[in-house]
């Protein structure tokens, strides 16, 4: 076992005992088959989720020790989106405890944990039954984060596991007491007999309750009760990340550890042949060992990650260079050759489009959009930790996935799963980027290669911002044809991009790949729009390319978000119809979304804008309904300053207003930086952009004010981390457009000559 | 060499041009202070030198010999944390947290060289790349904390 150079002393504690135990769960879980839901059921009840620490597991989140503290199995990645206090919330709620006296753990990727709605999109109940599907997505199992699915896949789950282990203490407490359960109730860390007032502390009560069995599911807590569940309650990772102690991949430590950076092929999925100069590379300080892995790079191992840095950036390699033709002007080409030919797929095809096109009367609109591909360009830049010694595998890593991170090391480093243990650290950013496979992949190679020595495997910012899985080029034309009545007659829109889902989960999970033309990911946003139309018509052109696409925060949402919501507002001009109202007419059958676009015009003052230059979007996205107003003040001809931003968001029940609000925030200023700033580009075969600020992001003084209301409706929770983004670039340009009449219809914003102080 | 490092010294035998950075993370396992580009652009690895806020990314380790290192382990002293962390607990600013050692840094040194910093003061002096977007409540905590005139606080947790 590798001994830490810091203090980390409870994972010290059961890192040999999870060793032992992740091998029973696994062999468990291959074998269920039918019956699965039996075995889901005592495993929720059994299991522990292995580094709970001492104590007694009520069930596989929840377990009780003695001297009262109580330690959370959350198996959800906190990458910032506030799960390691969300998570807790729903469990506290019902387990009648303060949540800042929970602790929490990240779990092994087991079968109780895994994220059902990821895949099923709908909430799951272990508690009352799993359908066939969830079974089955337990049982791979698919533990991961990400499509703002957290609080919606766990929204029963956790509210039952507090519960049952409420009703567990109670009926142990009523025992001892000899009294009816009913004249017993629980409240902070206390079950009270209420006849004389007696207490005991739930850790005077744990090692029995963890035998007892709940006989009926109890009834969880009306909305009108909730104490803990949509209040602001202080994240419990903040106190952590303010004096430097919170430890993210690239903070491990350990003892004897050497460090190891990649250097990628210099074009897009080329062979690196030779190094041509080992023996100098060798020759340098602190050099431990160069090779080439198998997964593509090569990879320079040395004692300091500077030194490995300095080496890697001094290799000279020989490379097949495929692709080298490969340049943002060929894949415009691409893109135009596409645009003209015959969609590979009609994904929406409502009425009789070309009849209503083509009829006399109203205004005919046609507009084509384009965006670029994007970076994710995490502050912490990839990286993994691994050890392999004597058949046995530990790795510390900040990923989105821990079964995906599992199933890799095992194909990396030959160890058997059993024997792979996975320490999730802190995430430095996510946003799509750490549910790849390649870092981990890279970081197994270098482990193999010096087994016994725990290695860190690095990218540079270089390395990171040139070989991402990148939010796709997209290219957009959109056709509408707006009767005199101000109503859509006919909308249509043919969209060009490579197929993020495919190419992504051909990576990360290929027996979940859909084909491209299957992909939603494609059109979300367009292909959903509710605005009321008389036909409808959605095509998609898959574009093939060798450049890699991955989840970037809001995925499609982020550049459809943008086309359709622009577009609405060239209808709502055309029509002559205020863009508020014009939306507004076409939401009679959606009074959710009519209640969002209502309430963000009521926050802007859009009936009275004076010399504000506003505009709107509304876009719902993982299951959240986000209205934003743009407030823009112009400076000089294309010169200007987002002085605020107003967001109505409606994500049904909500948790934690104040990380509601962080995340929305959060969500505005990264659409922001990609409205204004953000495009990859390529030549070469190679991508252009190599760090900040040529890569630029929003800061403080570019940051707009941005105020946040969530709705108050009683309704299942939808996703937080990733809403916020989609609407800001249309409602940004929508009040460009109100500034200047120019219609900005390809991004970013900083290309064509616009300025923003 | 010798640095000095909140308020300890620390001897390490690397090389002169190593920049401060990759000392403190990797020879000294002061990993607060992060690496974000190398480049002195996104300010994550932004420490003190003799009070005054630098990037130590593309700063030599030979260049603080002789000058008084804080880094963000060392702005909480004898169990108490400054002004600017109890305004960063009261907005709840941090997100996924990487950046924020280099923001707290960098508001720390402004704080001390304008104690009640205009919003134009804090566009100039705060520069660091957020990529959660907290930059709303890192303006408000530095609001808060400049108006903070109790000295010391217990430590929270």
């Amino acid at each position: 076992m590798a001994k830490d150079n810091k203090e980390r002393s409870t994972l010290k504690k059961w890192s040999r005992r999870a060793f032992i135990g992740v091998g029973g769960l696994a062999g468990v879980g291959l074998v269920a088959g039918v019956g699965g839901y039996m075995y889901m059921k005592s495993a929720v009840r059994k299991y522990s989720g292995y580094g709970l620490g001492d104590g007694n597991t009520m069930n596989a989140w929840i377990t009780i020790a003695p001297d009262n503290s109580i330690t959370l199995a959350i198996p959800r990645a906190e990458m910032g989106q506030g799960v390691y206090t969300s998570l807790p919330q729903l469990v506290a709620e019902e387990l009648e405890v303060e949540v800042a006296a929970l602790k929490v753990v990240h779990p092994q990727p087991e079968s109780p944990y895994s994220n059902t709605f990821i895949l099923t999109q709908e909430v799951p109940n272990i508690y009352k039954s799993y359908t066939v599907m969830e079974t089955m997505y337990s049982f791979l199992p698919i533990v991961a984060t990400g499509g703002s699915t957290s609080v919606a896949d766990a929204w029963y789950n956790l509210r039952y596991a507090g519960a049952t282990a409420r009703e567990a203490l109670i009926q142990v407490a009523a025992n001892r007491w000899n009294v009816d359960p009913q004249n017993c109730r629980a409240e902070n860390g206390h079950v009270i007999n209420t006849g004389n007032q007696e207490r005991f502390t739930y850790g005077e009560l744990a090692e029995d309750a963890a035998t007892i069995e709940i006989k009926e599911l109890p009834k969880l807590k009306d909305r009108k009760d909730f104490k803990v569940i949509g209040k602001p309650v202080q994240r419990l990772d903040v106190v952590e990340k303010i004096d430097g102690s919170a430890e993210f991949g690239l903070d491990v430590r350990l003892d004897g550890m050497l460090y190891a950076v990649v250097k990628h092929p210099s074009t897009i999925g080329g062979k690196i042949l030779s190094i041509r100069n080992e023996d100098r590379i060798m020759g340098m300080r602190g050099v431990k060992k160069i090779f080439i892995s198998e997964y593509g790079p090569a990879i320079v191992i040395a004692d300091n990650t500077w030194r490995a840095s300095m080496a890697a950036k001094a290799l000279d390699l020989e490379e097949d260079g495929v692709n080298k033709e490969l340049s943002t002007t060929t894949i415009q080409t691409k893109i135009e050759q596409l645009l003209n030919e015959d969609p590979i797929e009609v994904r929406i095809d409502e009425g009789d489009v070309d009849a209503a096109m083509s009829a006399d009367g109203g205004t005919l609109l046609e507009a084509r959009y384009d965006v670029p591909y994007l970076a994710h360009a995490t502050m912490e830049p990839m990286n993994c930790t691994v050890l392999v010694d004597e058949g046995r595998c530990e790795c510390w890593v900040g990923h989105q996935a821990s079964s995906v991170v599992h199933n890799l090391l095992r194909e990396a480093t030959g160890v058997k799963k059993k024997n792979i243990h996975i320490h999730t650290t802190y995430l430095g950013g996510g946003f799509g980027r750490r549910a790849e496979p390649d870092f981990v992949r890279f970081a197994g190679s270098a482990a193999k290669e010096m087994p016994g020595v725990p290695v860190q495997t690095f990218f540079t910012r270089e390395e990171d911002m040139q070989n991402d899985m990148y939010r796709p080029m997209a290219s957009c034309v959109l056709k509408a044809k707006v009767n005199p009545a101000g109503e859509l007659e006919a909308f249509d829109s043919m969209s060009v991009l490579q197929s993020t889902a495919h190419n992504s989960l051909m990576r990360i999970m290929p027996s979940m790949a859909t084909p491209p033309e299957k992909d939603e990911t494609t059109v979300e946003g367009i292909e959903d729009m509710v605005y009321s139309m008389k036909n409808r018509r959605v095509s998609f052109g898959n574009l093939e390319l060798p450049i890699q696409v991955g989840f970037w925060r809001s995925v499609g949402f982020s550049q459809n978000g943008f086309f359709a919501e622009s577009f609405m507002d060239e209808c709502a001009h055309s029509a002559g119809v205020d863009p508020y109202l014009f939306r507004k007419s076409k939401l009679k059958d959606h009074p959710r979304f009519e209640a969002v676009l209502d309430k963000v015009a009521e926050m802007s003052n859009w009936s009275d804008k004076g010399g504000r230059h506003l505009g709107i979007a509304l876009i719902k996205s993982f299951g959240s309904i986000v209205g934003e107003v743009a407030e823009l003040r112009q400076i000089g001809e294309k010169e200007f300053k987002l002085d605020k931003v107003y967001c109505a968001v409606d994500c049904g029940n909500y948790v934690n207003p104040d990380i509601i609000e962080a995340q929305i925030q959060g969500g505005v200023v990264f659409g922001l930086t990609a409205a204004l700033y953000g495009e990859i580009t390529w030549a070469n075969g190679a991508v252009q952009q190599m760090n900040f600020p040529q890569y630029e992001m929003v800061r403080m003084n570019v940051c707009p004010e941005i105020e946040v209301e969530i709705m108050e409706v009683d309704e299942l929770p939808g996703g937080i981390g990733e809403p916020g983004t989609p609407p800001i670039a249309p409602a940004l340009t929508n009040a460009i457009f109100t500034a200047t009449g120019q219609r900005v219809r390809s991004l970013p914003l900083v290309k064509y000559g616009y300025k923003f102080v | 060499m010798e640095l000095s490092i909140n308020g300890r010294i620390y001897k390490v035998e690397v090389e002169e041009h190593m920049p401060l950075l990759w000392v403190l993370r990797d020879e000294l396992n002061l990993t607060g202070t992060k690496y974000g580009c190398g480049v002195a652009s996104c300010g994550s690895c932004t420490v003190h030198l003799d009070g005054v806020a630098v990037r130590t990314c593309t700063l030599p380790a030979s260049a603080s010999i002789g000058k008084e290192i804080t880094t963000v382990e060392g702005i909480s002293r004898d169990g108490k944390i400054s002004a600017i962390q109890r305004a960063w607990i009261a907005h709840q600013v941090p997100q996924c947290g990487y950046c924020q050692s280099g923001m707290i840094m960098a508001a720390e040194a402004l704080l001390r060289e304008k104690p009640d910093p205009t919003d134009e003061d804090i566009d100039q002096a705060i520069t660091n790349i957020c990529r959660c977007g907290t930059y709303q409540r890192v303006r408000a905590a530095i609001h808060t904390a400049a108006k903070d005139d109790e000295d010391v606080s217990p430590v929270i947790g």
